[in-house]
């Protein structure tokens, strides 16, 4: 039944870019770790990190394209989930370092020693055990989702107001993460790690088996907001998007809908940011920055909204033009980011995917009529969820 | 179709990545040197100095001919204020560029972001940032300050030559503060100052109204005992603070405000006239009288274009750090990073205050303290120098964990955290 | 007995007049030797000099110690003697330290300044307050009454005495007795007359009272003891008050800030739906201008620093307009109905904005100082307000007020809110929309320019200023309610005194965190905001 439902979930395009992504988490550490560096099909250790980055930013992109995408919440606060997940990987890993660290204290991190931190915080306990620490990745951006999501839905806090509260939200938390007395190392963050589940976390295999790892967690999440969308429960969630008030009064709870779908972008922003810190190897409270938040809305825009695949390709270009550019203008990339977002939204409205839909559709609309099936919703939706009919079908 | 975008982004990305790597087959005929400092973000007020100065001192080198006779080449990257992204650009210059040695970062997390990298790739880096210690590794060669260096010798002079009994340590609440505030604490507590006459505060990064925390200070200094404040507040927080402290009437005669994180460019951005006689401790300042910082100024200053341009301590610290790495190479007779670890201890060059710097086994360097009163022209001017110069002390012996430790890089010790009570390397040893 | 007293009086008063000019001769001589020994010696050695300088009571070395302040001091190399100089590059312009003439020119590398330092600045500013007690112009006495009083020493006492007794100057006169009290704690007379100096300072109420008293407490006892520790008790129930008071104009201070980051946006974003992220760099470009404008003035009329900032109002305002106009025109109006893309379009131009100024202004913080009449500030009882916080409430206000008018009261006001109540029905009246949501982009963006140049005055001028008060704007215009100018004022009020009657408890971290959770939970008792618009408006 369960495949009957998944296979129901999928259609061309998700399932080859599935595929694509499954056959890229096996070529690709193959490719480095296999074939010798001589070759030309080598693929540098580095460049496998790189790539494993931009996999778990495309992961959190998914991640706001279900709730912004299919639910009309624009949260400008998914960073927050996302390092949320990064911290209980990060405490995981920093328990991990044992008695390694430069004071060799088997108890207590670097950072509590030199803070003159006589025990370990209660929070921190539990996070010497990977399934623990892998509960909490899920459970606490998923907690704080489900808490914030229900006292914002229920009170019908909508638009704007609810993107400045997700703003709010990561805010403060960052200002929290960044004091020393909370037990997260402060500005430093946690960093220095050695282990992850016994292999040495800077070893080739380990960077491969990460990346690995980053698309198939990408191709599950693709796999599961497919699956949410193409439902009922997806029909529901695109009909609040764009007529909340209508949806409301054909006797829908818009609230638990939202509320559900918020909590399970958050746990998948969660997951993101669990990946991420040990390719990156550094997890800080720079992470909560208002500012990552608004990038996130960016890939995702510039991918397309609301069409899942968007996004990925959004967050993996947009990045690595920032990596490209960095290095090789590094006095003026600002610039070409900045071009860049501007031209998006005036020529490529609808995102590179969305724009690459609506020249195929008009022209196969010519060629024949459109399913029936096809959804038709109101243009003129609120909340500025003004995106074009065509791509909110979930074809 | 949509298959097609999916594939098009693929190919895409696939295709910039080739185009990208080819950047590793360059002209093989010079040096590479990675410059590894923020261009954008916060922090590019202060490091944007930092890359000028590294251009210069490699224009100036390969005007005498280079390095081993080959000409040295910059590799810039703009790591923008992102942590996770140095380590990605250390990466990067290290694996695509091969460079032979990298000069950056400037915050602690930078540096710590960056560290697994360096030690993983087995590459040079040099660190010019005035920082909080507890650190000693391999890889990295600490050219700016250590708690040592500078806080402590500045609150000796406070006390001693200003008689200050009462005592505000102010910081921004992040790494470096936190541990220089520490070890001013046990410091000053072992010197007799009563836990009552120590306030501590700390605020946000870029902290900008400061009308509380200046009225408190003030009310902290009206109880009948000399008061001095003691700051370590980072750089963009600061001008607000000291416009503050200006327009409350706090007067370096009456509260001398002394930090550890102003130095001439901070002070760019500021009338002094109301701040004269505050105070900074560095181990450099452009109102040095000697010779050589007369040469380094003129060049900086025809370098850069601008006849006003100021110069700072961490930019000595780069200077200091550059000729260090030439000299070693030029013993070692070759740019490979572990030959270069081994001949570059013990290599003295000449610092800008009128000495020499040396490079110690515990790769951070010798130096002078300065304590500097801030003038109405927006320089320092010397009011005290030590008499010899400090070795930075790694391991600062106010901490109680890491008292015991010592670090010494040559053979056959290489170790960065020698336990003297246990005679073991590797912190506690438990 | 008595007429051999007054003999002798009338003698020594005979000597002293005959013998005046050579002893004045002979005191100059010595002067000169001591003077030009300030060249010599460490800075206790000199701060000494100092002392023993003034002791001489020779009016005439106040310009000297002047100097010596002010690192004008300098010694010729050649024979140790000490010049007044002005510095003009490689040139120094000497004055004799006792004629007070002009001394001619001389090369620079002949000369070594005189390096001061807190001490010794110290040390002058007594001394020079001692010298000048006694000065015919009541300005310079009081100066002088106030830095004897802020360094009190038993060596002043008798000339205060001596001071209080000509004085007919009654608020001199009283800080002079202040002076004498805190001079008489320090000293060693009589258990009563410090008794009487205990009641004489806490007449003052303020934070300098508490200093002496908390001083003088250390080594009192008994009667004198018990007075103290009264005093302070009573001087610390006032203080407490008046901080109450303090922290609640720091937070209107604060408030004010606040608004005027916010205002320009209440228009870009709460009027007009635009979620404007190049609003802060619009603030940012404000507080440029105010920097071209006094480098400007510096440059070439620097007589007119102190207009800077009014001459760098109506240019702000212009030039943030401009651009704010050419941003809606090329941009923005492509957008209008897609409120969310604006995000990403003005993200995109703020960070076109942020590195065009970092290339052309450089990365650094960039010097605009403050006008005099911006600068300092002054005792209200026990609290102390500055100038420019001052200054900046009441230019909050004014612009406040002014959009107020202008969105009320004027034609212009009339069109922008009908085009953005119903553009179809504005439009169909024969309002021209498109150029109404221009010219009301472009007001938005120069009040954000005018309000850099007030920001300019309390924060760095860098590439980076824009930034930091885009989140707390955009909080701002939320909690007080999109659309609504009244709800950004009491917005910005209340979030910048509760931020602060909080700061002293939690302090500054807490406190915003604080903050933002409270906005976090009021947004979800009132979800539009504090003023929410009642009816169909726009929705973003």
């Amino acid at each position: 039944m369960i495949s009957a439902f998944i296979l129901k979930s999928l259609d061309r395009n998700i399932s080859v870019c599935i595929a694509v992504l499954a056959a890229v988490a096996f070529i690709v550490p193959a490719l480095n770790l296999l074939v010798s560096t001589e070759s030309i099909f080598h693929i540098p250790t580095y460049a496998v990190s790189l790539f494993g980055k931009y996999l778990t930013y495309a992961l959190l992109a998914l991640a706001l394209d279900l709730v912004w995408g299919f639910c009309g919440i624009l949260s400008l606060g998914h960073a927050a989930f996302f390092a949320l997940g990064g911290y209980a990987m990060g405490m995981y890993l920093v328990r991990q370092i044992g008695s390694r660290g430069v004071y060799g204290n088997p108890l207590l991190p670097d950072f509590m020693v030199f803070l003159n931190w006589k025990e370990m915080p209660w929070y921190w306990y539990g996070f010497d055990h990977f399934w623990f620490a892998a509960l909490m990745i899920l459970a606490i951006p998923g907690l704080l989702a489900f808490v914030f999501g229900w006292l914002a839905f229920r009170s019908r806090v909508t638009g704007v107001y609810l993107s400045i509260i997700t703003q709010a939200m990561t805010y403060a938390l960052l200002l929290a993460f960044f004091r020393n007395e909370m037990g997260f190392g402060g500005n430093n963050g946690l960093t220095d790690f050695k282990d992850l589940l016994g292999f040495n976390i800077q070893s080739q295999g380990m960077r491969a088996s990460l990346f690995a790892a980053s698309a198939i967690a990408l191709a599950i999440a693709l796999l599961i907001s497919s699956a949410i969308v193409r439902s009922k429960f997806g029909k529901v969630l695109v009909g609040l998007r764009d007529a909340e008030s209508r949806t409301r009064f054909l006797g829908y709870r818009p609230e638990n809908y939202k509320l559900v779908t918020f909590t399970i972008s958050a746990m998948m922003a969660g997951i993101a940011g669990a990946l991420y810190v040990p390719q990156v190897g550094i997890i800080n409270p720079g992470e909560f920055a208002p500012a990552n938040s608004i990038e996130v809305v960016i890939w995702t825009a510039v991918g397309g909204r609301g069409t899942l695949i968007g996004p990925i390709i959004g967050a993996t270009l947009v990045n690595f033009g920032k990596s490209i550019f960095t290095a090789q203008f590094p006095e003026i990339w600002l610039f070409a980011l900045g071009a860049l977002f501007v031209a998006t939204t005036l020529f490529l409205p609808k995102g590179i995917v969305g724009s690459f839909r609506q020249m195929s559709r008009s022209r196969t609309t010519r060629k024949r009529a459109d399913t029936p099936e096809h959804l038709q919703v109101d243009k003129v939706g609120d909340k500025g969820a003004n995106l074009p009919a065509e791509s909110l079908a979930a074809e | 179709m949509n298959i097609k975008a999916c594939m098009t982004g693929v190919l895409l990305a696939g295709l910039l990545s080739a185009t990208a790597l080819q950047g590793a087959f360059a002209a093989e005929d010079t040096i590479k040197i990675g410059i590894l400092h923020s261009l954008s973000g916060t922090m590019a007020i202060s490091e944007t100095t930092l890359k000028d100065a590294m251009l210069m001192l490699i224009d100036e080198q390969n005007k005498k001919g280079g390095v081993l006779g080959k000409k040295l080449e910059a590799v810039v990257v703009d790591p923008a204020s992102d942590w996770p992204l140095f380590a990605e650009k250390a990466r990067d210059l290290i694996e695509k560029d091969k460079v032979a040695a990298v000069f950056g970062c400037w915050t602690s997390v930078s540096r710590k972001s960056v560290l697994p990298v360096f030690k993983e790739l087995d590459n040079l880096l040099f660190y010019p940032v005035q920082y909080e210690g507890e650190e000693s590794e391999r890889n990295v060669f600490y050219t700016g300050a250590a708690p040592n260096q500078q806080a402590i010798p500045a609150v000796d002079y406070l006390a001693e030559n200003e008689g200050v009994e009462r005592w505000v340590l102010a910081g921004t609440d992040y790494v470096y503060p936190r541990t220089t505030n520490k070890i001013l604490e046990a410091y000053l507590k072992a010197k007799g100052v009563a836990a009552e006459d120590i306030m501590v505060s700390y605020t946000p990064f870029g902290h900008k109204d400061w009308q509380t925390i200046v009225s408190d200070i003030k009310k902290f200094g009206s109880a009948g005992k000399k008061t001095a404040v003691v700051s370590t507040i980072n750089g963009d927080a600061n001008v607000p603070f000291y416009k503050e402290l200006g327009n409350q009437g706090v007067k370096a005669e009456d509260i001398p405000v002394v930090a550890f994180s102003v130095g001439e460019e901070e002070l760019a951005g500021l009338d002094t006239t109301p701040l004269v006689g505050h105070l900074a401790a560095w181990n450099y300042f452009q109102s040095v009288d000697t010779p050589t910082n007369a040469e380094f100024i003129k060049t900086w200053r025809a370098y850069t274009k601008n006849e006003k341009r100021v110069t700072n301590d961490p930019m000595e610290a780069h200077y200091i750090g550059f000729n260090m790495w030439v000299k070693a190479v030029e013993a070692a007779g070759t740019t490979e990073p572990d030959k270069v670890i081994d001949s570059i201890v013990g290599v003295s060059v000449p610092n800008l205050s009128g000495g020499y710097s040396t490079m110690m086994p515990n790769h951070h360097i010798t130096k002078p303290v300065l304590i500097g009163e801030i003038q109405s022209d927006g320089q320092f001017e010397t009011v005290f120098k030590t008499p010899g110069l400090l070795v930075g002390d790694e391991w600062s012996d106010y901490l109680p964990d890491s008292k015991n430790l010592i670090s010494d890089w040559r053979k056959p010790m290489s170790c960065g955290n020698f336990n003297v009570a246990t005679g073991k390397c590797g912190g506690k040893g438990s | 007995m008595h007429l051999f007293r007054t003999m002798h009086r009338v003698m020594l008063f005979l000597c002293v007049i005959l013998l005046a000019p050579i002893s004045q001769s002979l005191a100059q001589q010595d002067n000169r030797i001591d003077i030009n020994s300030l060249g010599q010696g460490n800075f206790s050695q000199v701060s000494d000099k100092i002392a023993k300088l003034s002791r001489t009571g020779d009016i005439k070395l106040v310009p000297v110690f002047e100097a010596l302040a002010a690192g004008d001091l300098y010694v010729r190399k050649t024979d140790k003697v000490v010049f007044i100089a002005k510095a003009n590059s490689n040139v120094l312009t000497l004055t004799d330290t006792i004629t007070g003439t002009s001394a001619g020119e001389g090369a620079k590398a002949d000369f070594e300044r005189i390096k001061v330092n807190n001490n010794l600045r110290r040390a002058v500013r007594t001394a020079i307050g001692a010298l000048t007690l006694l000065s015919p112009d009541r300005e310079v006495r009081l100066r002088a009454a106030y830095s004897v009083f802020s360094s009190p020493s038993e060596d002043a006492l008798e000339l205060l005495e001596t001071a209080i007794a000509s004085e007919e100057d009654g608020p001199i006169k009283s800080i002079m007795k202040q002076a004498r009290a805190a001079a008489i704690l320090k000293s060693d007379r009589s258990l009563d007359d410090k008794r009487a100096a205990v009641k004489t300072i806490v007449e003052r109420g303020d934070r300098d009272a508490l200093s002496i008293l908390s001083a003088a407490q250390g080594n009192a006892d008994g009667e004198l003891r018990k007075d103290i520790d009264r005093a302070l008790e009573h001087l610390h129930s006032v203080q407490a008050l008046w901080d109450a008071g303090q922290n609640i104009w720091y937070g209107l201070s604060l408030g004010s800030v606040l608004l005027l980051a916010a205002v320009g946006l209440a228009i870009t974003f709460g009027v007009m739906g635009i979620i404007n992220m190049a609003h802060g760099e619009m603030v940012m470009l404000g507080a440029y201008t105010t920097f071209v404008v006094q480098e400007v003035i510096r440059s070439s009329y620097p007589e007119l620093f102190d207009w800077s900032l009014i001459i760098a109002l109506p240019l702000a305002f212009c030039i943030t307009g401009l651009i704010g106009l050419s941003i809606e025109r090329g941009i923005i109006r492509f957008l209008y109905g897609r409120p969310l893309e604006t995000l990403l379009a003005t993200w995109g131009v703020s960070l076109i904005l942020q590195q065009g100024v970092r290339s052309i202004f450089g990365p650094s913080n960039r010097e605009v100082g403050n006008p005099t009449w911006m600068s300092g500030g002054f005792e209200f009882g026990g609290m102390m307000l500055t100038y420019n916080r001052m200054w900046i409430v009441i230019f909050a206000a004014a612009v406040f007020l002014t959009l107020l008018f202008v969105l009320k009261r004027t034609r212009f006001g009339l069109q922008m809110r009908a085009v953005t109540q119903n553009r179809k029905m504005a439009s169909s009246m024969g309002i021209k929309t498109p150029w109404v949501d221009a010219l009301t982009f472009a007001l938005g963006s120069g009040i954000a320019g005018i309000a850099g140049v007030a920001l300019s005055q309390i924060d760095n001028v860098s590439p980076n200023l824009g930034q930091s008060y885009i989140i707390d704007s955009f909080m701002v215009v939320v909690f007080g309610g999109v659309g609504n100018l009244w709800g950004t004022l009491v917005g910005a009020l209340s979030l910048g005194v509760v931020n602060k009657l909080l700061e002293p408890y939690i302090g500054a971290v807490l406190g915003k965190i604080l903050i933002l959770v409270l906005i976090i939970l009021f947004i979800q008792r009132r979800p539009r905001g504090l003023f929410a618009l009642k009816g169909r408006a726009v929705e973003a």
